[in-house]
């Protein structure tokens, strides 16, 4: 024979002793057992507790469950170490290690802690759940408040364009056209802003808040912005009839133009003092 | 050969610790949430959260609570925004469970799994790390928590059309002490 195909010969039969050795060994390994009884705190039994039982040199793994009485087994287990982890529903999972002989019956009773629960903080179950009205209230209120931020915005528009044909309307040399202008963009800032201001005023309040920060400012301006869109049209309608019979406006008319860029600019830091927020 | 010393000794030690019982109370917390904004950074802060750890047979179980309401942000205005984006008003409170082995407990650094319950959502944050420090009695702990809006199925909420930054990072600064 070649002394090559000689060597490869041997090691063969080599491999194949070893691999004939190792069947029997194996098969002599397996057939021990683990069961045990899982209980809580209390020694009652826990059914349906999940048990991981892994070699921890890597091997075999298998799970089982508890059965009603809170009994597991596991068969046919290697000799080795094993880590046993228990979980239950409820429970803190609970690991263990067990060495298990070749075809012993190891016993492994575990015991499970039941887990936190926010009672055990001190939170009642009222504090912990919320309610779906509470959420509404929410929705409704920050839908409410988007709609009041968008028609504030889009009131500025006009409002500035109401501001700009105040000098054609109530300069020396005014024309009807201009006065007619004025009026037009003045009602629909007026519009838009009383349409903004029912969002503002009727969205639902949170009970337990109190304002803070830069809304604070923004309410506090409303106070002037608020009385000053009242009064602005008021006097600017003395002040178009006047004017309308070719006279000078005069009398308490004559503040229209004071009261309304008041007015304008409080509107315009009401709205700066919210623009850079969330 | 001190620290092969010192890992043989902690072994030795080791089966009479996990089989000791322990309880921790939260005695002082800060949480930061942290928004970022193409125009802007904002933070709201709560001091509200409450706490309790037990360790039983070598394992450990630990349960934070804050509520959502409880974090301010300087503006009223905001913070009720913030409720009710995250759900608040139906999901009142922040759950953070975290179970650990009870020799994990006092190294420098303890890398945890984070269970996050908020906004209805449940979302498992993997090997979060903590700083652990002492101080006197109490055992202080820092770390941030990786939160996410979309891991709570959160709306970003927007400023000029523009949606805050998916990442909310919150930092955490707790005081822990033991029950005796």
């Amino acid at each position: 024979m070649n002394p090559k195909v000689a060597k490869l010969v041997f090691g063969a039969r080599i491999l194949l002793f070893a691999f004939l050795l190792s069947v029997p060994s194996q098969a002599q390994d397996a057939g021990a057992t683990v069961s045990g009884a899982i209980t809580d705190a209390s020694g009652a039994a826990v059914p349906n507790a999940k048990i991981s039982i892994k070699n921890v040199s890597g091997g075999q793994s298998t799970e089982t469950q508890s059965d009603s009485s809170g009994h597991y087994n596991a068969t046919d287990l290697a000799a080795g170490v094993y880590e046993i982890a228990v979980s239950a529903e409820g429970y803190s999972t609970n690991i263990l290690k067990v060495t298990v002989a070749v075809g012993a019956s190891q016993t492994a009773d575990v015991k499970l802690a039941g887990v936190l629960s926010l009672q055990d903080l001190g939170i009642s179950s009222g504090e912990a759940q919320g309610s779906p009205t509470d959420q509404a209230r929410l929705n409704k209120r920050s839908h409410m408040l988007m709609l009041h931020q968008r028609l504030g915005l889009i009131a500025a528009v006009p409002l500035i364009a109401t501001v700009a044909t105040s000098f054609g309307a109530g300069g020396r040399s005014t024309s009807t056209a201009d006065r007619w202008a004025h009026l037009a963009l003045g009602s629909a800032t007026g519009d838009l802003y009383f349409t903004s201001a029912y969002f503002a005023i009727f969205a639902p309040k949170i009970p337990g808040t109190h304002s803070r920060g830069q809304i604070r400012v923004h309410k506090a301006l409303a106070w002037i912005h608020g009385p000053g869109m009242i009064l602005t049209p008021i006097l600017g309608a003395i002040a178009f009839d006047q004017k309308s019979k070719g006279e000078k406006v005069h009398g308490i008319a004559s503040a229209h133009g004071a009261v309304a860029i008041v007015t304008a600019a409080a509107y315009g830091a009401a709205i700066i003092s919210v623009s850079f927020k969330f | 050969m001190k620290t092969k010393i010192t890992l043989a000794l902690s072994l030795l030690l080791f089966p009479t610790l996990a089989h000791a019982d322990s309880q921790w109370t939260l005695e002082e917390s800060t949480l930061t949430y942290h928004v970022s904004h193409a125009l802007k950074q904002t933070e709201g802060v709560s001091h509200a959260a409450k706490g309790k750890g037990v360790c039983h047979a070598g394992q450990c179980d630990f349960l934070i609570a804050v509520p959502v309401k409880s974090f301010d942000s300087g503006d009223s205005n905001r913070d009720l925004h913030m409720l009710q984006v995250t759900r608040g008003g139906q999901f009142p409170l922040i759950t953070v469970r975290v179970q650990l082995p009870e020799y994990a407990v006092p190294v420098a650094t303890i890398e945890v799994d984070l269970d996050v319950q908020f906004a209805g959502q449940t979302k498992d944050y993997k090997q979060i790390a903590f700083q652990r420090a002492e101080k006197g009695s109490d055992t202080v702990i820092t770390g941030t928590i990786p939160l996410t809006l979309s891991d709570f199925r959160i709306d970003p909420p927007t400023l000029l059309a523009l949606p805050v930054k998916n990442e909310v990072p919150v930092r955490v600064e707790m005081k822990w002490r033991p029950e005796k």
